[in-house]
């Protein structure tokens, strides 16, 4: 078979090509570390990365929800306990009030400490949160979403952490202050500190359990965030080892090629024609 | 002793000719669709009495030029090369609406828009994540726009090099018909008849590449060219050529037709560009469909939620998103992030109840996975075009060889031929001489 001269170029030039062509693309495989350039590449693999990328980001939009819901949680217990803390000592003093021995100045001793109790009281139940909102508002509070179709209350409604316990106080005092026989306000008050009492413990095993809920959502997603980057990993990056393996035998391939090209395209017939 | 004389000096001439062939090939070794020509030599012998000692030789002449040309292997290079370049426009096309697709990163932004919901729904009474919200959707809006108009100006860049392809066809038709006259008054067997075979065949590769064609010649190597096949319509014939026009109806129908003998005939190329360029129309406006559908359904049912909630002053959401026929349409019109209706009617300004029916739209809308389909449908398409395309320009490659082996010109050879021609012509010089100096011989007798 003849081999035309223009053949004995132009394949060379084109097997050449493909070669370098081949480099080209094992060394930016290396560079950007992905396998992939376009969804063309692989499309079943695109089709997975894609899915992995979205849940990825619904992970993120999610994790910083449940940030923001651990944050209001640990605040919401917080305030609740030092509420727990001044009932028991609203509680305390009532019990001393409801004892009929007290003189009068004791009594408005412990009506000014109720007094005061119940202005802390006040003002706990105004405790604004991180957003600058209400800590405590009327009425359920949002569910703040944290998954698909899975949501949690991040803080109680004011009803449920004070119920009427402000007044309950207040009126207890306002009896103290008054003088006179108290036995009746007190033995009022105490079953109604009593059940406040009741109320903010459930609240706060309550938010104690939603707050092991978020921990253990939190710790699921970031397990889950792992393997997806493993999962990604393998299908998307690039096996260095393998590509610079790869790319040394293409380059030997084409410094052979070039090599012969030289040696076959410098054999002519007249060059040994005298 | 006279006839010796003419019979070297036809030698001269011969040889003269041979050498001037080789030269010839030597020089367009390199040429692109040069055919290798040799000269064909042949004795002249006159009729004479038999068993008589009269020399009736004459010398030798040369009976012609003729050019190595395989016309089935260029066929073969034709129809493989019409293969090829119907892939290739085909793949071509995938590419920019690959591109178009995945540029706008419209999947990430929907993704973006619909997380942005979340961070809403986490604090609904505050205006950051709203305003956040309200930017999300405007680059989703930006995204389904720079997305359609990729997808557009895909298409009218098809109608454009459409346009191209079909005029270069137009002209190369033209060509061939000039060709064809020429041919008809070139004398056979000459090296100006050889040359335009060549140009012939150049035009009718480079046709090839555009449409499927199939020629058919006569005795004086004219082309009768056919589009799509040996049965379909005549574009050229002898020095008549028709014309193709191309008509695009602007919702991806790409059509041909081929006006020829006053009369127009529908095409529908199988092979070549124009092919892979129908294909491309198709594709395209496919997936202008597919997106301007999900872009409508998109505003349609975030506008719908809206509609359905309440924003933070308590009145029903106004739209979000101006909605239109085609994605190029969306854009944001809501700007206060205060009127995205977070809660349901009556929820007040912390609820954000409404906002779980955007995530159901999101859910049974599907609006990224459907994305992510039409990419991965276009991409498993061109992958398949890619190892169809590879195939393909292998095939045309041997093809090639096989036809260059034919008819292309080998250096080593040629220097052969012009060693032998140049020897054969020192001879002939020699014998015109050794029959001068046996006439001067004769001459010199006194």
């Amino acid at each position: 078979m003849r081999i035309a001269t223009s053949q004995m170029f132009d394949r060379p030039t084109a097997q050449m090509a493909t070669l370098t062509q081949r480099a080209d693309a094992i060394q930016t495989q290396v560079a950007t570390g992905t396998k992939f350039r376009a969804p063309s590449d692989d499309a079943a693999a695109f089709l997975r990365l894609d899915s992995l990328k979205r849940a990825s980001a619904d992970d993120t939009s999610y994790a910083a929800n449940i940030k923001l819901a651990q944050g209001l949680l640990a605040q919401t217990d917080g305030t609740l306990e030092s509420v727990e803390t001044q009932l028991q000592r609203a509680q305390e003093l009532t019990l001393q009030a409801a004892n009929g021995t007290l003189s009068d100045a004791n009594r408005s001793a412990i009506a000014a400490t109720l007094s005061a109790i119940g202005d802390d009281l006040l003002a706990l139940a105004d405790t604004r949160d991180s957003r600058g909102q209400p800590l405590f508002d009327a009425g359920d509070p949002a569910a703040i979403p944290i998954g698909q179709g899975n949501s949690v209350y991040a803080t109680v409604s004011r009803e449920r952490a004070f119920g009427d316990m402000i007044a309950t106080i207040r009126s207890l005092s306002d009896a103290l202050a008054a003088g006179g026989d108290v036995s009746q306000a007190a033995s009022q008050a105490l079953a109604g500190i009593e059940t406040g009492l009741d109320g903010v413990t459930a609240a706060r095993a309550s938010a104690g359990a939603r707050a092991v809920r978020l921990d253990l959502e939190a710790d699921r997603l970031s397990d889950v965030a792992l393997q997806r980057e493993e999962s990604r990993s393998a299908i998307e990056d690039t096996d260095i080892p393998a590509a610079i393996a790869e790319l040394q035998k293409t380059l030997t391939v084409l410094q052979a090629t070039q090599a012969s090209f030289t040696k076959l395209s410098g054999l002519s017939l007249f060059d040994y024609l005298r | 002793m006279s006839d010796m004389l003419a019979i070297g000096a036809s030698g001269l001439r011969a040889y003269q000719t041979a050498l001037t062939t080789v030269s010839e090939n030597i020089a367009n070794a390199g040429t692109e669709g040069y055919v290798r020509r040799s000269a064909t030599l042949k004795e002249v012998a006159a009729p004479g009495a038999m068993n008589t000692a009269t020399v009736n030789c004459l010398g030798v002449t040369i009976s012609g030029i003729t050019s190595a040309g395989d016309i089935y292997r260029s066929a073969e290079v034709r129809n493989a090369g019409a293969d090829l370049a119907k892939t290739e426009t085909g793949a071509a096309w995938l590419e920019r609406i690959e591109a178009a697709l995945t540029g706008g990163k419209l999947g990430d932004r929907l993704t973006q828009f619909f997380n942005s919901a979340n961070a809403v729904a986490a604090d609904p009474s505050a205006t950051a994540p709203r305003a956040a919200m309200l930017e999300a959707a405007a680059s989703v809006a930006s995204s389904f726009a720079g997305t359609g108009a990729a997808l557009a100006g895909a298409a009218a860049d098809l109608d454009a090099s459409a346009d191209a392809a079909v005029a270069q066809l137009n002209s190369l038709a033209a060509g061939l018909a000039k060709v064809n006259s020429g041919l008809g008054r070139a004398a056979p067997g000459t090296s100006g008849a050889a040359a335009l075979r060549d140009q012939r065949d150049q035009l009718l590769e480079a046709m090839s590449a555009i449409s499927d064609v199939s020629a058919s010649f006569d005795s004086a190597g004219r082309a009768t060219l056919r589009l799509g096949g040996s049965s379909g319509p005549v574009m050229v014939q002898g020095d008549q050529a028709g014309i193709v026009t191309y008509v695009s109806n602007g919702e991806g129908a790409a059509s041909f037709a081929l006006h020829a003998n006053s009369e127009t005939v529908s095409l529908a190329p199988t092979g070549g560009a124009l092919a892979g360029i129908a294909e491309g129309a198709q594709r395209i406006a496919a997936a202008r469909d597919r997106l301007d559908a999900m872009a409508s359904a998109f505003t349609s049912g975030v506008n719908a939620v809206q509609a359905n909630g309440r924003d933070l002053a308590g009145n029903p959401g106004e739209p979000i998103f101006t909605t239109g026929d085609r994605a190029t349409d969306i854009t944001v019109t809501l700007s206060d992030p205060r009127g995205i209706a977070a809660a349901v009617a009556g929820g007040g300004v912390r609820d954000n109840r409404n906002l779980a029916n955007l995530a159901t739209v999101r859910s049974s809308g599907g609006f990224e996975t459907g994305l992510a389909d039409l990419v991965t449908e276009n991409a498993a398409a061109l992958s398949t075009r890619r190892t169809v395309g590879e195939a393909q320009a292998v095939i045309r490659d041997s093809a090639v060889g096989a036809r260059d082996a034919a008819t292309g010109v080998n250096i080593d050879e040629e220097a052969v031929d012009l060693l032998r021609f140049q020897q054969a012509y020192q001879a002939s010089a020699r014998v015109v001489q050794i029959a001068r100096e046996t006439l001067q011989t004769m001459l010199d007798i006194r």
